[in-house]
């Protein structure tokens, strides 16, 4: 099967500095990746390279057979790939429910059903008339959740979906990440949380300072010297 | 309340229409700068109200109304109604020439580009003498039509406020406030935020190319200066700011009252006045940022859509 | 055309244009500085230089007071009024989106304009203190601008050894670069924007004071100035301090070459065009600058 993202050769740099330094990856349909590093490793950069909100200075993202690399954000969005982010972004000042369906081009009547039973996947239904911006940030995480899947992308990046959320939360998170996965699609998740990633995730990258460092199934990752290295120092 | 408020409209709607009836040429000529400065207020707050992005330049399309309108009245010998309606083409025109390319530039930079363009376009419409008249200004045929041109006015102003109430009840609405809330988001979610912000600038250019004309045709002379005073966009945006921008009546709201105390203060003490304007421009972004409506919103839990 | 273009016209506009240019970025490094620490666009900038004019106006009318000398006043004046406002006003926005201190300043400008209508009248001023030019073989090198060239490098000189040999400085250029981690060093930011912003209306006063002896002083006069610092700092990269040096003197130069081949009018189109192309092409300035 031939993967459904492919990163070659990426390099991304700010000022002098290479965030992101020839770093490639290769996503096979219908898995659940995890993506690790330590803070300031360019885990984020690299996601937003992928998702077009930064452009890499060298290397190619294929996405489904398409070269993505030159595209906007939007158009990237629409050919199937969907995100959430590190820090929370969601429409205040819009509701729950008008979150969900800014999102789409369909028609309105469809539009709404979906939202609503996303939001009822989520166990959000009540509070979709809520304003965003008024529901409290485990919700928030949720809101964000049900509006990456309105579109039913083939490829979801999650950008450290477990950072803050209480433990009822994080398991209903999972599920649904468990959930997409059987369904065919694939999820690429940053991740500080250990047991998250090595419960979830069938192959592991770290990254260290822009550049990959390793690649492989969860426990072979934890054993790595160079790993447990870039954490932890010498 | 829901049930009030149509009801109200109808009733205010009548009453303007027989207004002229009974009313003075003066009272008319008040009515109808009215109507202008809501026109306008309710445009500008498409644009910035809406997405977001501070348009410093608005007053650029009522002055290209005014000449394009004029120029087709004077050289063209079009009926002043259609020559109106041209003046706002050309004015979405100039809209879309500007917007496309600084539209893509962030909130702040596209408020710094529109500083300039008031100030180009005057220069422009003072350089090409030939077609404009230059700095000696442009003169259009006699023509006592106060009461028709108080019609136009205020079907202009009632129509931008349709628009205004069509987009904020609708997705397109809510897709050109999710630019203002968060661009990259939108981006991200495959909003095509360059679209959107165009659509909304060429919309919220329309109503003041189209008022530009009718007050060219009312005033019968135009100049550079008078068509593109930096008075105006103050004007309008403390109007927006004041009612509460990025709602339906916040604008209308604005207009109103402060017109009304323009009335009172402006012919007098024109400093003090622009003073004024500058110190209620700041009371506003300090302590109520969404305007009078904002703030009755969120003391009484009132829809967006007011 | 018909223009004939000597060398000797090109070395004069050169001049010409880096003298102009000095005093661009002597008054574009103070909104620079303010835009680079607290992400205010200062759109009240211009009326602060403004004012600076007025006062060396007044100085002189009254006192015979050397203008050059009145730099000592202008210039602490308003470093006060640069942190009153910032103190009383401007602290309340610098944390909303940038659209709120848009608008902010955006007001304050009109307020402060209008308050010199009120105060001083619309009448031009002037200060008769130096005309003339020095004759330097080919080039006529007019004296105000030639002075108000080397107060203005003066000052930014002092500005810069400020920035990087003091505690102060140094503490404003980490808030420059980063808030989050200036806090974590123990910088007082508050202290640091009121400083940005009192240093910021000082050099814009500098400014003024320099060109209150070339031009006429009236209360609308520092609205360009505003738009061309915003060119400059555009140009240079924002947050880029020494880029908003090389930007004043690039547009000086620009300009004074447009000014060769195109009437005055279509001259202030020139920045208008110049900053357009520049966002388009190389948002981040020509330099490296932080967006």
């Amino acid at each position: 099967m031939p993967p459904v993202l492919e990163v070659r050769e990426a390099v991304k740099r700010f000022g002098g500095v290479a965030a992101v330094n020839r770093v490639s990856l290769s996503l096979e349909p219908g898995r659940v990746y995890g993506l690790i590093g330590p803070n300031g490793s360019g885990k984020t950069t690299l996601f937003n390279c992928i998702t077009g909100v930064d452009r890499v200075d060298e290397g190619e993202i294929w996405f489904k057979g398409r070269r993505i690399d030159r595209l906007k954000p939007h158009r990237i969005f629409h050919l199937g790939m969907g995100r959430t982010f590190q820090v929370i972004r969601v429409f205040p000042e819009l509701t729950a429910l008008e979150n969900l369906l800014v999102v789409t081009t369909s028609g309105y009547e469809e539009a709404r059903r979906r939202a609503r039973d996303l939001l009822g996947l989520v166990k959000l239904e009540r509070l979709a008339d809520e304003f965003a911006g008024n529901l409290s940030y485990g919700q928030q995480k949720l809101v964000e959740l049900a509006r990456v899947l309105m579109t039913d992308p083939d490829l979801i990046l999650l950008d450290e979906p477990a950072a803050g959320v209480n433990r009822t939360l994080l398991n209903e998170l999972l599920d649904a990440v468990r959930r997409l996965r059987d369904q065919g699609k694939t999820v690429l998740l940053v991740e500080h949380d250990m047991k998250v990633v090595m419960g979830l995730c069938e192959t592991v990258f770290v990254l260290d300072h822009g550049e990959k460092l390793a690649e492989g199934a969860p426990g072979v990752i934890q054993a790595d010297e160079r790993v447990i290295e870039a954490y932890f120092g010498r | 309340m829901k049930r009030g408020l149509p009801i109200a409209l109808a009733l205010a709607a009548i009453g303007l229409t027989l207004y002229p009836v009974q009313a003075t040429g003066y009272g008319i000529r008040v009515m109808l700068q009215l109507f202008m400065w809501i026109a306008l207020a309710q445009s500008w707050n498409l644009i910035s109200g809406l997405t977001g992005y501070v348009s410093f330049g608005h007053v650029a399309f009522f002055g290209t109304g005014a000449y394009a309108s004029s120029l087709l009245i004077v050289k063209a010998g079009w009926p002043w109604p259609l020559a109106c309606l041209g003046g706002g083409v050309v004015a979405a025109g100039v809209a879309l020439v500007i917007g496309w390319p600084c539209l893509r530039l962030k909130g702040p930079y596209f408020a710094i580009a529109m500083l300039g363009l008031n100030e180009v376009l005057r220069v422009i419409a003072s350089y090409y003498e030939g077609l404009t008249g230059g700095g000696n200004g442009l003169s259009l045929p006699t023509l006592y039509a106060s009461v028709q041109i108080y019609y136009a006015m205020g079907l202009v102003a009632a129509a931008v406020t349709l628009v205004a109430y069509v987009i904020l009840t609708s997705r397109f609405g809510l897709r050109l406030m999710t630019i203002r809330e968060d661009e990259v988001a939108a981006e991200s979610m495959g909003i095509d935020t360059l679209r959107y912000k165009l659509y909304a600038f060429l919309l919220s250019a329309i109503g003041p190319g189209i008022v530009g004309g009718l007050s060219a045709r009312d005033q019968g002379y135009i100049e550079p200066i008078s068509v593109f005073p930096l008075i105006m966009t103050i004007t309008m945006i403390v109007m927006v700011l004041f009612g509460g921008k990025g709602t339906i009546w916040g604008p209308v709201l604005g207009a109103t009252v402060l017109f009304a105390f323009q009335e009172a203060v402006w012919a007098r003490f024109i400093y003090l006045h622009q003073l004024l304007f500058g110190a209620i421009i700041v009371a506003v972004v300090l302590l109520m940022p969404r305007g009078i409506l904002g703030v009755l919103q969120q003391k009484y839990n009132l829809p967006r859509t007011i | 055309m018909g223009v004939l273009i000597t060398p000797t016209m090109i070395g004069q506009v050169v001049i010409s244009g880096l003298l102009a240019g000095s005093l661009y970025a002597l008054v574009a490094l103070g909104l620079g500085l303010i835009f680079g620490v607290m992400r205010v666009l200062n759109v009240a900038h211009g009326p602060l230089m403004m004012l600076g004019a007025y006062t060396t106006f007044w100085l002189f009318h009254w006192w015979g007071f050397n203008p050059y000398l009145s730099l000592l006043i202008t210039m602490p004046l308003l470093f006060l009024v640069g942190v009153v406002l910032q103190h009383f006003l401007v602290r309340r926005v610098v944390d909303a989106p940038e659209l709120s201190s848009l608008l902010l300043t955006f007001g304050v400008s009109i307020a402060l304009v209008n308050l010199a209508q009120l105060a001083f009248t619309s009448d031009l001023r002037s200060v008769e203190f130096l005309t003339g030019s020095f004759i330097a073989g080919p080039y006529a090198l007019s004296k105000p601008r030639l002075a108000a060239c080397a107060f203005a490098v003066a000052i930014t000189i002092g500005a810069f050894v400020f920035l990087r040999s003091t505690r102060l400085g140094k503490a404003v250029r980490a808030v420059s670069q980063s808030r989050e981690v200036a806090q974590v060093c123990g910088i007082d930011v508050q202290r640091i924007h009121l400083l940005a912003f009192g240093i910021g209306s000082a050099l814009a006063a500098a400014g003024g004071t320099l060109v209150a002896v070339m031009v006429a002083i009236q209360p609308e006069m520092g609205q360009v100035y505003t738009f061309k610092s915003f060119l400059v700092i555009v140009l240079g990269g924002a947050g880029n301090y020494p880029g908003a040096l090389l930007g004043g003197l690039l547009l000086g130069l620009v300009e004074q070459l447009a000014s060769l081949f195109l009437t005055t009018q279509v001259n202030e189109a020139v920045a208008y065009v110049l900053l357009v192309l520049v966002l388009l092409i190389r948002p981040t300035g020509l330099l490296k600058g932080r967006v």
